[in-house]
């Protein structure tokens, strides 16, 4: 079986495990959604300066968001046996890496998109005029952020404390997105709004090496 | 047979000769004055730890191509002795940054981007305490390290990026700033001398990892 | 003149501190080392009487 479709076979798996109870996106949605209202209890958003502050706060959402769901897709695994049925299948490791990793980047974009009206009605931002670039950087942003959130979710499936620890493990190293996405976001939500491609080179770029890090290290992974 | 005291003795005379430059041979630096010369300290610090996490990423690389034990010791070895040169810089900046800028913390993007790595490796280290075979252990953070150090330049690029877009205070000295040729000399040295160290330290630990090994396999029945 | 005590202090801290992380690490690994030295010693005492 090629790559793509072994991939894609994962990926439809773990569409259809989560349509049957939908808990994941659900919970994952509701999460979102409350820290960004709680945020806005912090900062005000009825002032200047809050609205500067929106995408820093928008992105923070979206890693704490990512930082807890991405844990489930190999936990649930574990808890139901199925991580052997995935090893022995005769696909390459990175076939069902892949799957996973767009999983988590679909059910992820999922929420951010639900997020996304509330977040300019609380924030008072016009995110009409720049939806197709904001479109895009949440895509990349997202992306690097599901690539190296779910091969630390593969490494630390097998570690005691794992959902501490995967935050721990990823936070830090996902830096160049935060500061790429917020920066991008930021220059798409002013008043004349601007696309700074710098930003979206560093997502991108961000993206290509994790991406062939995680076809090199795949087979270590699927060792477990 | 070679004494076990000729290369620390080595060591050592190296860091004092890099000490009286420090102190002696550097010149006085013309706007900061003498607390300028925090810098070769905290910059040659930065440069080892570097070198430090570099050896970590061959020695994790090299335990994935062939499983052998001897890397992952070199590999956790060489992340403990970097993550202390890192805390060096952490501790540097700041006494650096507080008489010439009235504040400990400036966000200056080297200083920044250290302790965005100082935060990774030091994760490396928690994973590490948290998985309990020592195969897995090793893969894990056999991968987890190739993942840190391929970050170590994108958050480097992307923190200074975002701090000229935003311009706070640099600590030590900007990135085109030129240095007087001795000043260079004694940073050079005092790299050498740190770089000495490290060599030391990392040997050390990789030893206690080895012989950990040779206790388990002792310990069994 | 003044300012120059007050960054000698800095500059003393700044060395000290961080001279200072160096030695601990290297008295924690020098101590764990001793420790498994006398451990392994101990332990093949054990099985020569075993």
């Amino acid at each position: 079986m090629s790559l793509l479709r072994a991939a894609a076979w994962v990926l439809l798996k773990e569409m259809r495990t989560e349509w049957r109870t939908r808990e994941l996106l659900t919970t994952t949605v509701v999460f979102v959604l409350m820290v960004v209202v709680l945020f806005s209890f912090t900062f005000d958003p009825t002032r200047e300066e809050s609205r500067r502050f929106s995408p820093g706060l928008l992105w923070l959402s979206f890693l704490f968001a990512g930082s807890l769901m991405l844990n489930p897709s190999f936990t649930r695994e574990q808890a139901n046996d199925t991580w052997q049925a995935l090893r022995l299948a005769p696909v390459e490791p990175f076939a069902v890496l892949l799957g996973k990793i767009g999983a988590n980047l679909l059910f992820l974009t999922l929420a951010e998109w639900l997020l996304l009206p509330v977040f300019g009605v609380l924030y008072d931002v016009s995110l009409l005029r720049v939806l197709g670039s904001l479109a895009g950087v949440l895509l990349l942003g997202t992306l690097g952020l599901c690539v190296v959130g779910t091969v630390f979710a593969a490494i630390s499936a097998q570690a005691r404390m794992r959902e501490l620890l995967l935050p721990v493990l990823l936070l830090p190293a996902l830096t160049p997105v935060l500061i790429a996405g917020v920066e991008a976001t930021a220059g798409l939500l002013e008043r004349e709004p601007r696309l700074d491609w710098t930003w979206v080179k560093i997502l991108a770029g961000f993206d290509v090496v994790f991406l062939a890090a995680s076809y090199l290290t795949s087979e270590y992974l699927a060792e477990e | 047979m070679r004494s076990p005291f000729l290369l620390p003795v080595a060591g050592l005379a190296l860091v004092g000769a890099a000490a009286y430059a420090i102190f002696f041979v550097a010149p006085e630096e013309a706007t900061m004055g003498a607390i300028q010369r925090i810098f070769y300290f905290h910059i040659a610090s930065g440069w080892t730890a570097g070198v430090a996490f570099l050896l970590a990423f061959a020695a994790n690389i090299a335990y994935l191509a062939g499983r052998a034990p001897k890397w992952d010791w070199l590999g956790v070895a060489s992340v403990e002795v970097g993550l202390a040169f890192c805390t060096v810089v952490l501790i540097t900046g700041p006494i650096w940054a507080k008489p010439v800028w009235g504040i400990w913390w400036t966000w200056d993007a080297r200083l920044t981007s250290t302790l965005v790595l100082w935060l990774l490796y030091v994760s490396y280290l928690a994973l590490r305490s948290l998985v309990e075979d020592p195969r897995r252990r090793a893969v894990a953070c056999a991968v987890f390290g190739v993942f840190a150090f391929l970050d170590v330049p994108l958050v480097y690029f992307s923190i200074r990026i975002w701090r000229t877009q935003h311009p706070q205070p640099v600590i030590a000295g900007g990135e085109g700033s030129g240095l007087d040729p001795v000043m260079w000399q004694v940073t050079v040295l005092t790299m050498a001398a740190l770089m000495g160290v490290m060599a030391l330290l990392v040997w050390q630990r990789y030893r206690l990892e080895a012989l950990r090994q040779q206790t388990a396999e002792l310990a069994l029945p | 003149m003044r300012d120059g005590m007050k960054n000698f202090e800095s500059i003393f801290a700044a060395y000290m501190l961080g001279w200072g992380v160096l030695f601990l690490y290297q008295l924690s690994v020098g101590k764990r080392l001793r420790d498994a030295e006398n451990e392994i010693q101990r332990l093949k005492e054990e099985k020569k009487k075993a």
